[in-house]
Parts: structure tokens; sequence; C-alpha cells
């Protein structure tokens, strides 16, 4: 395709008025902001719009012939569906030219109210499969921000597959965890990365241990304590790559930063992107510029995940000396003996006998789980080493076992599957359709479309769905999943805002580790120095990073090498089931458990769900809990229900 | 037409550039702007280009940015803020009559003020934890400043907090006897807040607060200097050094009237009601 002056958009931040007008006379072709509701930059409250100015924004932006896209990429709760879509009502009536959104339920909203303003999905929304592309085609998504852990390659193939139009962070501020899929900051500091409130953990020190003898591994002389403190993204060196790939919009990071620092980049990227359309083969890269890009960089610059995603220890800035501030220090995660803040209204009432779920890694598990009590098995998936993935021959004997009890089996599918992995989910779902497994459990919306479509299952969303709302349980139940999985990030009040509204059954993890964060990058690997070697010597311990509160988080590598980084305590709501009455499902996160701790956690949450379905009560088994807490391999806590609302 | 050079070493202080610049409006100024994002380090090379470019004066913000104007050269004017204490930081001879060529406007709260305001917010409290860091000269000033006007009024418990790992172990120093938290201003734990109330929060101790952000981020309330203001009153001073004046004989300023800053979320997390006094003297309640 030939390229011509509107083939690329220079993309960029505005924090504030002054920059505003600033970007856009150093040639931005759009910008974007947030109001002062529902966006991702919520610390500050000198920055964003509030509705009048937003509405003076879009004028001005408009006489400048420039575009200007509003963040609304927050994940609203039940109680904040009436707020939003209020709001939505003021943006149809000032008309931004697209809003950026990471909630489901504005896509349900939007229909609802007849929107007229495209949408474009946010970051959040880890959007990297043409699947889940083709879903929100059908939503009426426009333009997709495509996920920063996707090669450029990749991202053609997207493009070329479904023709989206494609923006993409080239400059800037970036997440070492998939975006979207980190709860690290949610769940412990009640404040969520996903609601624009991210205190950054990613960018505490941290040492790397052998998780069985708590040895320390020194740092090699590439590395420092700053495991997982990205570089920023910078493309600059590789305009042509990009515009090539067929990204459209070139987004700058950084609604912080002040108009001197993002009119730098902008006009940078202006020259360098008009040279380079008006005659691509006479492109050179102007070094002057570059110099002046390099040496006012905040962190280190890196191309992250674009052009490769086995970088290794050149992706991080190991000595924090050039990050510009920190937002948080480790803390001691929230134990049982914290007090949850219970929100004021009560859970409903059950309205079926509850059922027990269990996520496990073994067959021997399964015949533990059918014994004691599971009403539905979790298998496959992402497979934490050494455990290997299941196969087909797994599955059906999974069943096999299974069936005698009357107990569902439900297939995982991994939480992240970009166009490969999902060619191979493909034959997957075509050999599930024969077996006929009792479901499958999606993680991203791509996978799921492609589920629906081949096997007519009956599909369950996981807790990557970042389920918050009883619009998004309805922009899922019209898209076959029959069952939703809360947020891990929600609190009482909010736990029980969605079980009182969603129309579709509800399924709570009350039990296991949580994934704060899961990344393509290595740390074992670019500690041990092992970025392009043979990477097995890692998979012979286990891992974990130990914080400066002496927090430890097990590091456990997947089938496809990413890593999945637990926070320090695992889940425990068993004190506050009785509060927590009215869900569908209960889920305990077996996979990390021997088969003994499992029996033992199925049978002691079998017992008390039905005693609570006997007979309401107003706190647990005191027995239960003590015999709970005395048992557990790995340390207890209550997550974000230590929160009144989870930011 | 003037040349005015602005020297800023964060961009939290882009409120007090604004003032500045309101202040001036009705003058013909070209700025040269310099923010190093918070990189200390950069600020003699950026003054010194400021220097070279001949500025008639240049508004310089925090400490180290007007540490550096200063050094740049022996002639051109700064006019400084939000220095918290320009004398002991070497910056004035004295607040009435300054010289080094500077001027400026302190962003200090006075202690008493802070005192009867934790007073008023939280009349119970008789003894409060007061964490800091060991290592800020700034922190130092507000310690001594606030021991002497507590006297008489709380029981403080000083809490040196020297390192940001420090922070991760603060549970381990707050104890029962604490009815509240003093939180003096300091960049580190201003900047690692979060951590601090996430402890706080658990033995339901409220917060006052120094700096602004922190309150929005979860402490009770506080009093804090208005940065816009603080700015617009340095442009005025500017005005009186570009019209002859000499920028060492202007007393430097001081923060008249603090904004009160309370947090409702917080309030209701800790089951406090916020004094009504205060509610209708607060410039922003936060939820």
């Amino acid at each position: 395709m030939l390229l011509n002056r509107q083939s690329v958009e220079i993309l960029a931040p505005a924090g504030s008025w002054e920059v505003l007008e600033t970007v856009i006379e150093a040639g931005a072709d759009a910008v974007y902001l947030g109001g002062k509701r529902f966006n991702m930059r919520m610390h500050r409250a000198d920055t964003n719009f509030d509705d009048e100015q937003l509405e003076k924004a879009i004028k001005y932006a408009h006489e400048h012939g420039v575009k200007l896209y509003v963040t609304v990429n927050n994940l609203i709760s039940s109680r904040e569906i009436d707020a939003m879509r209020d709001y939505l009502m003021l943006l149809e009536r000032i008309q931004p030219d697209a809003l950026i959104v990471q909630d489901l339920a504005i896509m349900e909203l939007a229909k609802e109210i007849g929107f007229t303003v495209p949408l474009h999905t946010s970051i959040m929304r880890n959007t990297h499969n043409s699947e889940s592309v083709r879903k929100y085609q059908e939503y009426g998504i426009t333009r997709i921000v495509a996920s920063r852990d996707l090669t450029l390659d990749q991202i053609r193939l997207m493009r070329e597959q479904t023709g989206i139009e494609i923006e993409f962070f080239i400059h800037g501020d970036m997440c070492v965890s998939q975006s979207g899929q980190c709860v690290h900051s949610g769940v412990v500091f009640g404040q969520s990365s996903n609601r624009g409130r991210c205190l950054k953990p990613c960018r505490w020190p941290y040492q790397l241990i052998d998780e069985e003898t708590g040895e320390v591994i020194p740092d090699s002389e590439q590395t420092g304590p700053y495991k997982l403190a990205l570089k920023d993204m910078c493309m600059y060196r590789h305009l042509p790559e990009l515009i090539q790939a067929g990204v459209h919009s070139f987004k700058i990071e950084g609604r912080m930063r002040t108009a001197d620092f993002v009119k730098r980049i902008v006009s940078i990227y202006r020259r360098a992107v008009d040279r380079y359309l008006a005659d691509p083969t006479s492109y050179t890269i102007d070094e002057n510029d570059w110099k002046e890009l390099y040496e006012n960089r905040s962190r280190d610059f890196s191309t992250c995940y674009a052009l490769s995603n086995t970088l290794g220890a050149k992706l991080i800035g190991y000595d924090g000396s050039r990050e510009p501030r920190f937002f948080s220090q480790a803390v001691k995660e929230a134990t049982l003996d914290v007090k949850a803040k219970l929100g004021k209204d009560e859970s409903p009432a059950f309205k079926a006998r509850p059922q027990l779920s269990v996520r496990v890694a073994s067959l021997s598990a399964v015949e533990v789980a059918c014994k004691n009590g599971a009403d539905i098995i979790y298998i496959g998936g992402d497979a934490f080493r050494p455990n290997k993935p299941w196969s087909l021959a797994d599955i059906r004997e999974a069943m096999r076992i299974a069936e005698p009890y009357n107990v569902k089996v439900v297939v995982m599918t991994q939480r992240i599957t970009p166009n490969p992995i999902l060619g191979e989910l493909e034959q997957h779902f075509t050999a599930l359709k024969e077996i006929a497994p009792d479901g499958i459990m999606v993680s991203n919306t791509g996978a799921m479309k492609m589920a629906k479509e081949i096997t007519g299952l009956p599909l369950y969303a996981d807790f990557s769905f970042n389920t918050f709302n009883h619009y998004s349980t309805k922009w899922q139940s019209d898209n076959g999943i029959v069952q939703s999985t809360m947020s891990v990030e929600a609190s009482h009040e909010q736990i029980v805002d969605l079980l009182q509204t969603s129309q579709s059954p509800i399924e709570l993890i009350v039990h296991g580790p949580i994934e704060a964060m899961v990344s393509e990058h290595s740390i074992p690997s670019a500690v041990l120095g092992l970025d392009n070697e043979d990477q097995t010597p890692i998979y012979e311990h286990q891992y974990a990073l130990l914080d400066t509160a002496g927090q430890k988080h097990s590091i456990r590598f997947d089938q496809h090498g990413k890593s999945h980084i637990l926070l320090a305590n695992d889940y425990c709501l068993f004190p506050y089931l009785p509060k927590l009455t009215g869900a569908a499902v209960y889920r305990i996160e077996g996979h990390i458990y021997d088969d003994e701790h499992l029996a033992f956690l199925l049978q002691t949450y079998r017992a008390e769900l039905d005693s609570l379905y006997a007979a309401p009560q107003e706190e647990a088994n005191v027995d239960r809990l003590a015999s709970l807490k005395e048992n557990a391999p790995r340390p207890l806590g209550i997550g974000a229900l230590r929160f009144r609302v989870s930011r | 037409m003037y040349k005015i050079g602005i020297l800023q070493l964060t961009q939290n202080l882009d409120t007090a550039v604004h003032g500045f610049k309101q202040a001036l409006a009705q003058e013909e100024v070209e700025y040269l702007y310099f923010n190093v994002d918070g990189t200390v380090e950069k600020l003699p090379a950026f003054a010194q280009k400021l220097v070279d470019e001949n500025v008639d004066l240049i508004f310089a913000c925090t400490t180290p940015a007007a540490k550096a104007a200063i050094a740049a050269s022996d002639h051109i004017p700064v006019v400084y803020t939000p220095v918290f204490d320009p004398v002991s930081v070497g910056l004035a001879q004295s607040m009435e009559c300054p010289g080094n060529h500077a001027t400026g406007v302190s962003g200090m709260v006075s202690a008493t003020d802070k005192v009867a305001f934790i007073e008023e917010l939280l009349p119970e409290a008789k003894t409060l934890g007061m964490p800091f860091d060991p290592n800020d000269e700034n922190a130092k000033i507000e310690v001594a400043n606030f021991k002497k006007a507590a006297e008489g009024h709380f029981t403080l418990i000083e809490l040196p907090i020297a390192s940001e790992t420090d922070i991760s172990e603060l549970s381990e120093l707050l104890t029962d006897e604490m009815d509240a938290i003093f939180m003096p201003i300091g960049k580190l734990l201003e900047d690692n807040f979060a951590s601090i109330v996430y402890y706080t929060d658990d033995l339901d101790l409220p917060i006052i607060a120094s700096h602004a952000p922190n309150i929005v981020g979860g402490a009770i309330g506080g009093l804090a200097a208005n940065h816009e203001a603080l700015g617009y009153e340095c442009g005025l001073k500017a005005i009186e050094i570009l019209s002859g004046k000499d920028a060492g004989t202007i007393p430097v300023g001081s923060v008249k009237t603090p904004d009160v800053l309370l947090n409702q979320y917080t309030a209701d997390n800790l089951d406090i009601e916020l004094p009504s006094s205060l509610v209708e003297r607060a410039k922003e309640i936060y939820n």
C-alpha cells in the first residue's frame, strides 16, 4: 500500500491545557487526554480535564485540524455504571474523535445508549490476537492499541488478518507485566493499575533467591537490585519498520509529563515521520535529533519487545538511578490477622447449593478433587514447570476419573495467546469438540470467540477478564460465557455489588496463589546471564523474588517460558465466607498444592459452604479456620478485602 | 521585552510557574524554560545556559534550582520558590535582606499553624508519631520547628527513616501510644507515601501531611502552601526587580494563608468526623 501524509498519526499525550497547546504546535496529528472521571492517571489532582475544559479542548483541537481522543480506560464497579452512562452522554454531546476504553461494560453501554463516538480499545485490554480484534470489530471498535508485548511481525499479521487500525506505544514508560494483567498494586494497596492508580511495585528493589534454600543468587555484572524496572520504549531508530508493519498511530506515553518534555519528543518524531513519508528510499536517521532525544531521556531506552521478545537483561534499568520517582516501597502483605473492611450491604442468599471448584495440575489431583467434594475441576491452561501441559490423553483420562463422581471437567486455556499460540488453540479446540469436556475456561476474548465457534461448548471466563461489574458479565454472557470470575482486585463491597447485580453466575476465587504479574521477561535468566543461551538451567530450581519488606514472591514458568510472579501471601477468604454468600461457585486455585493439602482444603471449604447453605452464620467456623492457618504450606492473606473499596 | 529564564526541578511545580506567569501577564516577556524532570545534577548546566542567554531574571523552582541559578552568575537576579528555609540553606543572609542578587517566597507553613490545625482536626489526639528523613535538610528544620511549637500541646515520638527500604519496616516503629501521625515535609517519605499510609491504616492511625498530593493519597488532611500563590507572589517581586530594584534588598516572602486540604474518604474509613469549622475553610475535600 502506498504511503501518504495520512498514513501515520503522531499521537501525543496531554495532561494539561499547556501541554495540549504545546503538542499541537509541535505537530501532533492527534492528542489523547483524560477527563476528571474514569481514566488512567488518577494520582494527581492537578492533571486531567474537567467537563468544561474537555469541551474546550475538543474545540481547540478541531480548530487546529487535530483529532482528540478521550481516555475512559478504567475498570468500573457495578455502582459506577450509572455515573459512567452519564459521562458517556456528556461525551456524546461534546463529540471527541474517539474514546479509548478498557471495560467491556462500555461496549455494552455504548450499544444501550446509541453512542456515536468511535471506540478504540485501550492498552489495558491487552489485545494480542486477531480473534480478539474480530470480536471487538463486531462491537464497532475501529482501532486497537496493540499489546506492548507483541513483536512488529505479530502486529503486522494481526493487521493483515483483520484490517483493524493499529495504535502502538512507540515512546515512553512501559510495564514489565502484560498490560491489564497486573494485580500487584490493586490487591496489595487497594489501588489498581487497571483503575489508573498503579503504585508501581515493579519499580521496587528485589533480590533473586532460590526458593527452596532461601539462598540469595548474586547479581551478575549486568544486573542489580531493580530487577523489574523496564526501560522506556523508544522506537525512534526503527520508524521504517513500524510504518511498514502497518502501525498507523504512533503513541507517545506521558500524560503526567511537562509540555517541554513532550514537545521535544513530538517534534523529533514529527520531523522523522515527515521525511520518511515524503521519500522513504532516501530516509536516514537524523543523528542530531537522536542525540537530543537521547540526552533528554528520562529512563534509558530500549525497543522492549517490538523487535524481539528475548532481550533479557538489556530491557531493565537495574541500578534505579534513572527512575524519575518512586510511588511506593515494598510492604508486608495483609495476613489473615488483618481485619477485612466489610461493605454495608449484605451479600445475597444462595440461590442453590454453592458449588466448589478447583484448579489442579495433575491427574492424581483430579481424583483427590472428585473424592473431596469438588463440583468443577479446572485442568489445562498455563502449566507451571515442572508440571507438563495437559495432553489430549490426559484430558480424556481426567474426564474418565471424574465421570462416576458426576464432577464437571472444564479445560482452561493459556492466559496470553498471541497468534501463533492461537493457531495451536484452533487445533486444540477442534479436538476438544470431539472429546466434549463440560466446558472451556477462556482467558481472553480471542480464545473465547474461537472456542465458541469451534466447540459450541459452555464457556467460562477466568479472572484475567478483570470482571468488575454486571454490564461486563452481560457482555460475556452475550458471547457464550456461562460463568464469570470476579476480579481478584475487588473489595468486599465490590464483590457484593456484583453478586447482587449480575444476571449470570459468578465465581469467586477464595483460596490459592494470586499471580501479581505475568511477564515475558525472565528474571532468573537475566541474573544468571542466560539471555541468549539455553534456558534449561532456570527450570532446575524454583526461584522467588525477595522484596525489602521480607516478602517472597515465587516465580513460576509456564510452558512458553513466561514468568508468573506470585504475591507473597496466598489468598484465603475463608474467614469471610459468611459475608460472601450468593456466588454460584467458589474456587480454590489448587494447582500449586500437593494432593494431601488439596484434599484438606477441599474438605474444609466444602464443609463450610454446606453449613452456610444450611443456615446463614455470622462467623466462619473457628476450628476450621484454625486448622487452615495451621496447615498452610505458604503464608495466607486477605488481599484486597483489606480495603473498603479497591480504587 | 524582557527575557526571563525558568529553571524547574520537577513537574510538580507547574502550578508555581503558572502563578508566576499570571503575575507577569501584563508585561511583555519571552520565557526560556528548562525543566530537569527531577534530575538535580542537570541544574547547573541549565542555569549556565540561561546565563549564556543573558536573561534579565531567573525564576528558580526549589532549593537546588535556586542554588544553581545563584551560583551561575554574580549579577543576574534570581527569584525562588518554594524554598523551605532560605536562610538555613544559605540562599539568603536574612529574610529581611537576603542579598546574593536573589529573593523569593518561602514555602514553609508555620509550625504553630500546623499544631493548631491538628488540634482542630483531631481534638482527642495527644501523642503524635513523626516519621521523617534525617538526611533531608528541610525535614530537619521542620522537625525542629514543630517540636518547639508542639510543646505543651502534643507528645511527639520521632520516627527517623533514613532510606527508601526502611519504609518497608515502618510497621515495626508504629506503637499503640500514637493517636495520629504528623508527616513533616521531605521528598523521600512524600514520594513513597502509599507505603506509609498502608501501615498506618492497619492501626487506624490518621496522618496529617504537609505535601498536598499526600492528602489526595490518603492522609486525612493537612495545611499546605498553595504553589500557584507562591508563584504569583514571586511574579510580583520579579516586576519590582525588572523595574530596577536590587533583588537582594527585597525581603523574602512567606506563606500567609496556607490551603486547608481534607480527605473525606479517609475520614470515613477511620470513622472520624471532619469538624465543620475546617470543612468550611477547606480549599479541597478529596473523596
